[in-house]
C-alpha cells in the first residue's frame, strides 16, 4: 500500500503526497499522487494508472473521504496519470476531470462522459475547491502537448506533474529532495528525452521564476522544496532538451 | 494465489478464449457469406442456360431461380449471425473489462476501510452477471440461427440434388447443365461442412 505524507497543513487547508508503494510491480513507473483539500472538499491530482487505483484510493481513504473528492486533475492524457478514471467514477459518478481541452475527446477512452470533464483553455484556468482558488498553470509540450500544472498560491506548492519528474533508483527514494547535484542526475535523462521543445521550456522557466513557490511537487521522484526549487528551474533553463541520440 | 483471484484469472482466460472463437466463427461466416455471392452468379448462369435449352430444361430453370432465392436468404441469415457475433463481441469484450475492474475493486476494499466501496463493488458485481446474462442470451440466439442457417443449407442441398436429375432430362443440354448442377452441389456441400463445423464450435459447446 502506498504512503500518505501531508506536505502542508493550515487549518483543512492540505497538501497530502501519496507514495511510494513497497508492493508495486517494478514493471509499472512509479507515480506520485496528491491530495488537495480544503474545507469539506479535495481534488486529487494525476491518480494514476488503474493498476495503482486500489493502493491509491486505500492510502488516499485513510486520510481522507473519498466520497468528498470533489474533482480530479489531469496535468496531460498519459495513462500513468489518468487510466484510473473509471475506477474513480464507479466509486463517484460525479466527480469531475479538469483536463486540457486538447484531451477532453481523448481521455474518455480511460472512463467517463461528456459531463465528466470540464476542460482547461490554453492559457489556463482558476480552480475553486471549497473557496481556495487553485491555478491551472500552462505547461504545454512539457512533456504533452496539451498540459497543466496546478499552483496553489496561498500554499505555495506548485504540482508540476512530469516536470521535475526523476526515475529514483532503489534506496535513494525519499519524498524530498536531500541532494540537489545528486539528485538531478536522475532526472537529466527524463528531461532530455521527455521535454519536447526549448522554446517551451523557456517560457515555462520564465512563468515560474515569477511565482512564489516553497515547494514544487512532480508526478514523479521527489519534491524539491526551499531553494531547491529555484536550482531546479535554473538547471532546466539550461538544460537543452528533446535529444535522443538515434 | 486466493481463491478470488484465481476465479478472476479463469474467468478472464475464458472470456479471452470466447473472444477468439467468436473470431474464428465470424471468419466462418465471411467465407460461407463469399461461397452463397457465388451460387448467385452461378445460379443467374444457369437461368440463362436453361432458356437457352427451351423446354427440356424448363425444371433446371425453376430450381435455378429457387437456387438464387436461397443464395440470398442465406446471405441475410447470415447477415443477421455477422449481427449477432458483432454483439456477442461487444458483451465479451464488457466481461473482459468487467473483470479488471472488478479485480481492481476488490484489491481497494481489501486494503481500504470504506464501507461505500464494498457497496460500489457489489454493484460492479451485480452489472458483470447483467453482462454475463447478455452473453448467454446472446450465445443461445446465436446458436439457434444457426441451426436456422443449417435448415436452409439443408434445403439448398435438395435443391442442387434435384437439378441434378433434372439435367439429365437437358438432352443435347444435359452436359453442360449437368456440369452446372454438380458445381451447385459442392458449393452446397461446402457450406454445409462450414455450418457443421460452427455447429461444432466450443463456444456452443463450453468445452
Amino acid at each position: 500500500m502506498k504512503t500518505t505524507k501531508t506536505i502542508f497543513q493550515d487549518g483543512n487547508h492540505k497538501w497530502v503526497a501519496i507514495v511510494r508503494d513497497p508492493e508495486k510491480p517494478n514493471y509499472l513507473i512509479d507515480t506520485n499522487e496528491y491530495l488537495v483539500t480544503h474545507g469539506e472538499q479535495g481534488i486529487l491530482l494525476d491518480p494514476g494508472g488503474a493498476e495503482v487505483f486500489p493502493a491509491v484510493f486505500s492510502a488516499l481513504s485513510s486520510e481522507f473521504d473519498p466520497s468528498a473528492l470533489a474533482a480530479i486533475f489531469a496535468s496531460h492524457q498519459d495513462p500513468d496519470i489518468c487510466s484510473s478514471l473509471a475506477l474513480w467514477l464507479e466509486f463517484n459518478p460525479k466527480m469531475r476531470c479538469y483536463v486540457s481541452w486538447l484531451w477532453a475527446s481523448f481521455i474518455p477512452h480511460f472512463g467517463g462522459t461528456a459531463d465528466t470533464f470540464i476542460t482547461i483553455p490554453d492559457e489556463g484556468t482558476d480552480i475553486s475547491l471549497a473557496g481556495l482558488i487553485l491555478r491551472a498553470v500552462p505547461a504545454h509540450y512539457l512533456h504533452s502537448s496539451g498540459n497543466f500544472n496546478l499552483y496553489d498560491k496561498v500554499a505555495k506548492v506548485l504540482f508540476s506533474g512530469d516536470v521535475g519528474a526523476a526515475l529514483l533508483p532503489p534506496g535513494e527514494d525519499g519524498l524530498f529532495v536531500e541532494n540537489f547535484d545528486t539528485h538531478i542526475r536522475y532526472a537529466e535523462g527524463f528531461h532530455k528525452r521527455w521535454m519536447g521543445s526549448n522554446e517551451a521550456k523557456r517560457r515555462w522557466c520564465e512563468r515560474v521564476a515569477q511565482m512564489d513557490i516553497d515547494m514544487l511537487c512532480p508526478q514523479h521522484g521527489a519534491i524539491y522544496q526551499g531553494a531547491d526549487v529555484q536550482r531546479f528551474i535554473n538547471w532546466f533553463d539550461e538544460l537543452q532538451v528533446g535529444i535522443v541520440s538515434a | 494465489m486466493t481463491t478470488a483471484l484465481a476465479t478472476t484469472n479463469t474467468k478472464a482466460s475464458q472470456a479471452g478464449v470466447d473472444l477468439l472463437r467468436i473470431v474464428r466463427i465470424n471468419e466462418e461466416i465471411k467465407s460461407v457469406v463469399a461461397v452463397a455471392f457465388k451460387i448467385n452468379i452461378m445460379a443467374l448462369n444457369a437461368i440463362f442456360l436453361a432458356k437457352r435449352a427451351g423446354t427440356a430444361a424448363r425444371g433446371f430453370g425453376v430450381l435455378s431461380n429457387e437456387l438464387r432465392v436461397f443464395s440470398q436468404d442465406l446471405r441475410d441469415c447470415m447477415a443477421s449471425l455477422t449481427g449477432l457475433i458483432h454483439g456477442c463481441v461487444t458483451e465479451v469484450s464488457l466481461v473482459l473489462q468487467d473483470i479488471r475492474h472488478t479485480r481492481l475493486l476488490r484489491q481497494a476494499v481489501a486494503l481500504s476501510s470504506v464501507p461505500r466501496m464494498a457497496a460500489v463493488l457489489a454493484e460492479r458485481e451485480m452489472e458483470n452477471d447483467r453482462h454475463t446474462q447478455r452473453l448467454v442470451s446472446l450465445r443461445k440466439q446465436l446458436k439457434r440461427a444457426l441451426e436456422d442457417a443449417f435448415q436452409m443449407v439443408e434445403l439448398g442441398g435438395v435443391l442442387a440434388k434435384s437439378a441434378k436429375i433434372e439435367a439429365a432430362y437437358g438432352q443435347s443440354f444435359a452436359l453442360p447443365l449437368a456440369q452446372v448442377s454438380g458445381e451447385f452441389d459442392s458449393i452446397v456441400e461446402e457450406i454445409r461442412t462450414s455450418l457443421e463445423s460452427l455447429r461444432r464450435s466450443a463456444f456452443f459447446t463450453g468445452n
